[in-house]
C-alpha cells in the first residue's frame, strides 16, 4: 500500500526535530530555514503545528509551472526539474499551504518525501508526523489541513494562517 | 567554522550602538561555551566589585557549541553576570529555543554593557541588527512584550527574550522570560536588563550551523540519543516530566512543606503527577528534544506549561496551598509579570510563617489562596507596603523584622524544594554553589545514605565539576545519565578534531575554581559557605526523617572535607598548585 506523510499537530511538542533532519538530508547543514516542511509555534497557547507538502492530487504548483518544470513522478511526488526552471516563482505563489519556496538564485524547493524515506517522520518521537499506508482517522486530519487555502502572502504567511486555523479549532 | 558560528554581538546601551567582534579562539578549548565561554567573557570585562545594577556591570548570554543541530538537549543558552541578588558570580540558563535561532542568525552570543537614557529593545534579523524604541512596551508583562517584538521584526515564529515590570523595578528576583513560560529564572536576571533599560531581545535567524562530516555526526548522535538518552534512566521526563519528584520527594521525607517546617506533605496528591496528567492539553518541547518534558495544563480558564516541581512545591505545598488551579494561576503570573517563582513562592511561605508566628501580619496565611494571589502583582509592581517588603527576597525581608530563624536561604539564594535535613548532600550542595542554594550544581538525592557525609561530599565535588562541563556544552539536566565520554565523541564528531573526556574534565573543574576565585574577590568567605539556621537548628517534622537536624558541627566536618577534597585552604581559598594544574592565571580577575 501506499504510504503518505500525515500530520497532527494535537501530538507535535515544537522541537523541529523533524525540519532539522530534513535540512540535514537536503542541505548538509542544520538549517530549518531551508527544511521542507516546517513547524509553527504558539508557545503561549501549548500548540504547534507541523506545516507538510500534501503532494497534492491537484497541485496547483505544478499547474502554475509555465515550463512544465514541475512534474508529478510515477511514485505520486509532485518533484522539480531544475534544467527547466525558468525561477519565475509561479509555484511559490500558487501553493495555498506556503510550502513551496525559492532559494537565493530563485530556485524553488519542496517536499520529496525524500525519494519515499522521509527524514522528518523518522525523527519525529511524539507520531505527529507519520509516514504510513494512513487510516480513516488520519485521512479525515489530512483532508481538515488541506480544507484551509491561502491564495495571497508569502509562504510564511500562508503557513501561519493555516497553523491559526488549526489551533482554534483545537484549543479556542 | 564547524559548530561555532564564530562571530559575538556586542552592544553598547550607553553609546546606543551594536557591533560585531570574532569569537575568542583561545578561549574555546579552555571554556568550550554556554556557562564556561560567557564566564570567561565575563570576568574579562568586569571587575568582581562591580555593582550589578550599575551601568559598568555587563551581560553576557553565551550559546553552546552543540546548541541548533540534531543532538538532543543540547541548545540551552546561559546568562553569566553578577547577582544583584546575591552578589555573586550568577550563571543562568534557558531552554526553549532562543539559543538555535542566535546561531542561526550567525551568533555566538551576546555582550550587553552600559544603559541606555530610554527603554529599548535589541531587534535581530540575521546580519541586520539595531537597537529599537521600547517606549511603548513599558510596563506591559512578558506576554505581550513577546508580541509586540515579533511583531516588530514582522515575522510569526521570531524568537524572543522579554522582560516584565517586576524587571523594569529591578526587583532582584525578576527574570528574563522566553516563549512565554521559559526563563533564565533565578538570581535578577531581569533586573539586569531592567537596570539596563533593555525590555528585550527579538531574533530571527535563517543561517546554519555546519558540522564537520554530517553523515558522522548524525550516526553518533543517532547511537546516543537510542542508546543512553532514551532508556529507563531518562524516561520519566517524556512520560511524567518534573511534576514526578512530588511523589518521589514525599517518599524521601525531604519534601518542603509549610515554609520547610515539614518534610512529608500528607495532601501531596492534589498537586502530584497524576493531577498535572489529569489537566493536561499535550508535551512541549526545547529544541531539538524529544524527551518534550513540559506538560500544558488547563484547569478552568487558566493555562500554563508547567506548573514543573519546584513551582508545585514552593508555590504549592510549601505555602500550604493544595489547589492546582491556585498554583497555575500563581505560575502564570510570575511567568507574564516576571517574577522568578521560586524565589517569589519561599518569600512567601516566610511571610506566611512570620504572620503566622506573630513576627509581623502581612495577612498571608498558609493555605490562604485569594492573598497569596493578591501578593503577586503587589510584589511585581510594588504597589502595597507588603509587596514592596516582600520583593526584597527572603533575607532582607527577615532581617528587616529580625526573622533571620526563619529565612530559607543560602547566600541570599532562596533553596530549592529539597530539604537538607533529610539529605545532607542537598546540604553540602547548597553551602558550596557557587550562586547560593541551588539545585542544579549536584543532586545528591538518590545517594544510597543521605546522611554519610564523606561520601556525600564526594558524590557533591564530582557532580560540581561534571556539571560544570556538561552546562557549558549546553546540556539539559535532564539528559542525567551523559558523562564527558559521550560529551566528546559528539564533539569530536561535530569539530572534526579529536576531543577528550579528560580535558572536558579539566574544563569543568577549571569553570568552577574561576567562580570561586571570582566570588572571593567579590568579598564573599568561608563564613558564607552555610546554611539556614532552621536547618541547623530546629528538627525536622514528619516524613522518615522526622526529628533531624543537619548541626552546625556536621556542616563543618562537611566543608573540611570539601576544601581539602578540592584542595582548597580551610579558609576555602584554591590553592595555587590547584590552580597552575587547572592552567588558571588569577590576573584574568
Amino acid at each position: 500500500m501506499k504510504k503518505e506523510l500525515f500530520a497532527n499537530p494535537d501530538l507535535c511538542t515544537g522541537c523541529n526535530r523533524c525540519t532539522l533532519a530534513c535540512s540535514a538530508n537536503k542541505e548538509g547543514v542544520f538549517q530549518p530555514s531551508k527544511a521542507r516542511m516546517r513547524v509553527t509555534n504558539f508557545p503561549l497557547r501549548g500548540f504547534s503545528v507541523p506545516n507538510i507538502c500534501f503532494q497534492c492530487p491537484k497541485a496547483n504548483c505544478l499547474e502554475a509551472c509555465p515550463t512544465d518544470a514541475m512534474f508529478r513522478g510515477a511514485d505520486g511526488v509532485v518533484r522539480l526539474n531544475r534544467d527547466l526552471c525558468s525561477g519565475c516563482g509561479a509555484c511559490v505563489t500558487a501553493c495555498p499551504y506556503g510550502m513551496v519556496e525559492q532559494d537565493a538564485k530563485g530556485i524553488p524547493y519542496k517536499c520529496d518525501l525524500c525519494d519515499g524515506d522521509p527524514a522528518c517522520a523518522k525523527e519525529c518521537h511524539s507520531e505527529a508526523l507519520v509516514h504510513a499506508a494512513g487510516d480513516a482517522a488520519l485521512f479525515q486530519l489530512k483532508a481538515a489541513q488541506m480544507k484551509t487555502r491561502h491564495n495571497s502572502g508569502t509562504p510564511l504567511e500562508k503557513r501561519h494562517k493555516i497553523a491559526e486555523a488549526l489551533k482554534k479549532n483545537s484549543r479556542g | 567554522m564547524n559548530l561555532y558560528m564564530g562571530k559575538m554581538l556586542v552592544v553598547d546601551l550607553t553609546a546606543g550602538s551594536v557591533t560585531t567582534e570574532p569569537l575568542r579562539a583561545e578561549w574555546l578549548r579552555e571554556y568550550w561555551g554556554a556557562w564556561g565561554l560567557a564566564l570567561r567573557y565575563y570576568t574579562d570585562a568586569v571587575s568582581p566589585e562591580v555593582d550589578p545594577l550599575a551601568p559598568e556591570n555587563v551581560v553576557v548570554i553565551m550559546t553552546a557549541p552543540l546548541c541548533g543541530t540534531m543532538v538532543p538537549l543540547a541548545s540551552r543558552m546561559c546568562l553569566v553576570s553578577k547577582s544583584p541578588h546575591t552578589g555573586t558570580i550568577f550563571e543562568s540558563n534557558v531552554g526553549g529555543s532562543f539559543g538555535p535561532e542566535l546561531k542561526y542568525a550567525g551568533y555566538d552570543g551576546i555582550i550587553i554593557k552600559g544603559r541606555a537614557c530610554a527603554p529599548v529593545f535589541l531587534k535581530i534579523d540575521d546580519d541586520r541588527v539595531s537597537l529599537e524604541s521600547a517606549e511603548h512596551m513599558t510596563g506591559q508583562g512578558i506576554f505581550e512584550t513577546e508580541k509586540l517584538m515579533e511583531a516588530a521584526i514582522g515575522a510569526h515564529g521570531a524568537k524572543t527574550l522579554a522582560i516584565g515590570p517586576a524587571a523594569e523595578n529591578m526587583i532582584t528576583y525578576s527574570m528574563i522570560g522566553s516563549e512565554s513560560y521559559r526563563q533564565f529564572g533565578r538570581g535578577g536576571t531581569g533586573a539586569l536588563f531592567g537596570s539596563k533599560n533593555l525590555k528585550g531581545i527579538v531574533c530571527r535567524g535563517t543561517g546554519a550551523v555546519r558540522v564537520a562530516d554530517m553523515a558522522r555526526f548524525l550516526e553518533r548522535t543517532d547511537y546516543y540519543t537510542k542508546n543512553d538518552l532514551l532508556c529507563d534512566d531518562n524516561l520519566w521526563a517524556k512520560t511524567d516530566g518534573t511534576p514526578i519528584l512530588v511523589e518521589v520527594t514525599n517518599e524521601m521525607g525531604i519534601h518542603p512543606t509549610r515554609n520547610y517546617t515539614k518534610g512529608f506533605n500528607g495532601r501531596k496528591e492534589k498537586l502530584n503527577s497524576d493531577a498535572i496528567q489529569a489537566a493536561k492539553l499535550g508535551n512541549r518541547a526545547c529544541a531539538s528534544c524529544p524527551m518534550a518534558c513540559g506538560k500544558f495544563t488547563r484547569v478552568n480558564s487558566a493555562e500554563i506549561e508547567g506548573p514543573e516541581y519546584e513551582t508545585l512545591c514552593l508555590g504549592g505545598s510549601n505555602c500550604d496551598i493544595h489547589d492546582l488551579e491556585a498554583v497555575i494561576r500563581f505560575n502564570r503570573l510570575c511567568d507574564d509579570l516576571g517574577l522568578d517563582t521560586m524565589t517569589c513562592g519561599s518569600t512567601i511561605s516566610l511571610a506566611m510563617e512570620m504572620t503566622e508566628s506573630g513576627v509581623h501580619n502581612f495577612n498571608l496565611r498558609f493555605g490562604q489562596v485569594d492573598e497569596y494571589l493578591k501578593i503577586v502583582y503587589e510584589i511585581a509592581t510594588l504597589s502595597t507596603e507588603r509587596g514592596r517588603d516582600l520583593a526584597k527576597g527572603a533575607k532582607h525581608l527577615a532581617a528587616k523584622y529580625g526573622a533571620e530563624a526563619l529565612s530559607m536561604e543560602v547566600k541570599g539564594l532562596e533553596m530549592p524544594a529539597y530539604e537538607p535535613r533529610g539529605n545532607f548532600g542537598m546540604g553540602i550542595a547548597y553551602a558550596t554553589s557557587e550562586r547560593g542554594a541551588c539545585h542544579l550544581r549536584a543532586f545528591p538525592i538518590f545517594a544510597t545514605d543521605p546522611h554519610d557525609l564523606e561520601a556525600l561530599v564526594s558524590d557533591v565535588v564530582d557532580a560540581q565539576n561534571a556539571n560544570s562541563i556538561k552546562w557549558s556544552l549546553g546540556f539539559c539536566d535532564f539528559w542525567g545519565t551523559i558523562n564527558t565520554t559521550i560529551e566528546a565523541d559528539l564533539m569530536s564528531a561535530g569539530l572534526g578534531e579529536p576531543v577528550s573526556a579528560e580535558e572536558l574534565d579539566r574544563a569543568g573543574e577549571r569553570i568552577w575554581n574561576l567562580s570561586r576565585l571570582f566570588n572571593l574577590a567579590a568579598g564573599f568567605t568561608a563564613a558564607d559557605d552555610t546554611l539556614p539556621k532552621k536547618i541547623m537548628e530546629r528538627p525536622l517534622e514528619g516524613g522518615r526523617h522526622e526529628g533531624r537536624v543537619f548541626s552546625r558541627a556536621d556542616l563543618a566536618r562537611a566543608m573540611q572535607s570539601y576544601y581539602e577534597l578540592r584542595d582548597w585552604s580551610a579558609k576555602g581559598i584554591p590553592s595555587s598548585r590547584k590552580l597552575a594544574a587547572l592552567g588558571l592565571d588569577t590576573t584574568i580577575l
